[in-house]
């Protein structure tokens, strides 16, 4: 589904993302983990389109996505961090433009809406103006536009900022639901728990490389926490090869 | 080509969605629309009582020179103020809430976005030159019109509106707030317009400087005459302000 090729990026002068190269088939769910400033955010704002490398490739279906921008349109959902919004719209009417935008249209957008309202549990919040909105509500009224579209790849980052107990949970299931019909996942967190309740795989970033690329096995808490702090914590730990 | 339209039309209907829904748009309207109102009563009030002493001069001025000309020469005045204010947070907006990666992330080009947003704000800026059209045409049953003349005048003022809309357009996409994109707006018409103000206090008339103002363009077309020349120079400047907000826009998203 998705292959990144020797990507890298610079940003603020220093080098964001070095070199990284991953693979991410469909129905798998990556956690891309790292300390603040690690080239997470980076690395998923390059994958949905919002940021051009400076050099390496991006590989979706097959498709090379840089030649190719408007394949974001249909085949990428992308959440960003502290999902902005557009304040003086009411919670319908994002997801009518963001509908808009994917090119839905007529009865398509109307069913696409009403589904995405009802298993996020939006019904309350229809009609309320997305500036007046709690961050958790924000969370998922940007979850709710990375989805409305059914896109192939789904792109999160930090989803579970803000969410309660109760939320974080329904977030897992809905990220494990998605896998399950066959979407790529790729979420970005600091949270190790976030990885091993909810990854398959887990990608490690650090100072913009990375550093472990490797499967999460349940119950394997410690030991995935033992790797995130020898990283972190030595940062010259040599740059991990793609799975 | 499809795509294209699709990505314009969408965003053009999230532009109007926002400007409906912002005070500033409907205060705007409402102040000037009543301004207009008034001035068009006080105009028509002075066109009535001198009825008697023109009907001694069939050949003289007539509703639409007295009237209905003066009242679009000062809606164009007040689009300098206008026009800034509406077009400021159109990208310069965007930027401060985070929400033009989005546009980007659903692989809509840097020029479909300015375009999208340039033809919400011009529907605005017609709709309000219509609503002070229906003033003098309200008496179209009850004196006569000179139609060409009102043509004229309407095309040079939708044009100047459009030219303005494109350089307020351009300057959202500079600048880094909104109320520095309104001030450059104003400055860059301000500008535009009285450009030749030296060379005509120093009695040179004609020249490059005095085809780069825009008060050169638009007079005769209030005049009623209506020449390729003027028509050009508004188109130009609206395709340069706006392949100059596309390409700052595309930078922005190379540079992140």
């Amino acid at each position: 589904m998705l292959r990144l090729d020797q990507l890298s990026r610079r940003r603020a002068g220093r080098p964001a993302v070095q070199n990284l190269s991953l693979t991410l088939p469909r129905g798998q769910v990556l956690g891309l983990l790292g300390v603040n400033g690690a080239g997470k955010s980076t690395t998923l704002s390059m994958i949905a389109g919002a940021l051009r490398p400076d050099s390496g490739s991006i590989q979706l279906n097959g498709m090379d996505f840089l030649e190719q921008p408007e394949l974001a349109r249909e085949l990428i959902g992308w959440l960003p961090e502290r999902a902005p919004l557009w304040p003086e719209l009411t919670v319908s009417e994002h997801l009518d433009a963001h509908g808009h935008l994917r090119g839905l249209r007529g009865a398509v957008l109307k069913q696409a809406r009403a589904a995405i309202i009802e298993r996020l549990e939006l019904q309350p919040l229809a009609r309320r103006l997305a500036g007046v909105l709690s961050q958790g509500q924000r969370q998922r009224l940007g979850l709710a536009c990375a989805l409305l579209h059914k896109p192939a790849l789904l792109v999160l980052d930090e989803p579970a900022n803000a969410l309660d107990p109760v939320q974080v949970a329904a977030l897992r299931s809905l990220i494990r639901e998605q896998a399950a019909a066959g979407t790529a996942v790729i979420l970005s967190t600091h949270l190790l728990t976030e990885v091993t309740a909810v990854c398959d795989r887990v990608a490690i970033l650090h100072d913009g490389t990375l550093r472990h690329d490797g499967p999460v096995h349940s119950g394997d808490h410690a030991a995935l926490e033992r790797s995130f702090f020898e990283i972190a914590m030595n940062s010259h730990t040599q740059p991990a090869h793609a799975a | 080509m499809s795509h294209a339209l699709t990505n314009t039309a969408a965003v053009t209907r999230l532009e109007w969605r926002r400007l409906l829904v912002r005070p500033l748009a409907w205060v705007l309207a409402a102040l000037t629309v009543a301004w207009l109102a008034w001035n068009f009563t006080l105009m028509l009030g002075s066109f009535l009582s001198s009825q008697i002493q023109r009907a001694a001069q069939p050949d003289g001025p007539g509703f639409i020179d007295l009237v209905g000309v003066p009242l679009l020469g000062q809606l164009a005045q007040l689009a300098f103020l206008v026009v800034p204010l509406i077009t400021m947070s159109v990208i310069s907006g965007e930027r401060r809430n985070g929400t033009l990666p989005l546009l980007f992330a659903a692989g809509v080009p840097a020029w479909h976005i300015v375009l999208g947003k340039y033809l919400a704000v011009l529907g605005w800026l017609l709709l309000w030159l219509l609503l002070t059209l229906a003033m003098p045409l309200a008496l179209l049953h009850t004196t006569h019109f000179d139609w060409g003349k009102l043509g004229a005048a309407t095309l040079g003022l939708a044009l100047m509106l459009a030219a303005l809309g494109a350089a307020g357009v351009a300057c959202s996409t500079f600048a880094s707030h909104p109320a520095l994109a309104a001030a450059a707006a104003l400055v860059i018409a301000l500008a535009l317009w009285s450009v030749n103000l030296g060379a005509q206090m120093a009695g040179i008339n004609g020249g490059v400087i005095n085809w780069l103002a825009m008060s050169s363009h638009l007079q005769p077309l209030l005049r009623g005459l209506v020449s390729t020349t003027d028509i050009v120079w508004f188109v130009l400047l609206i395709v340069l302000a706006l392949a100059l907000a596309s390409r700052r826009l595309a930078a922005d998203r190379e540079r992140g």
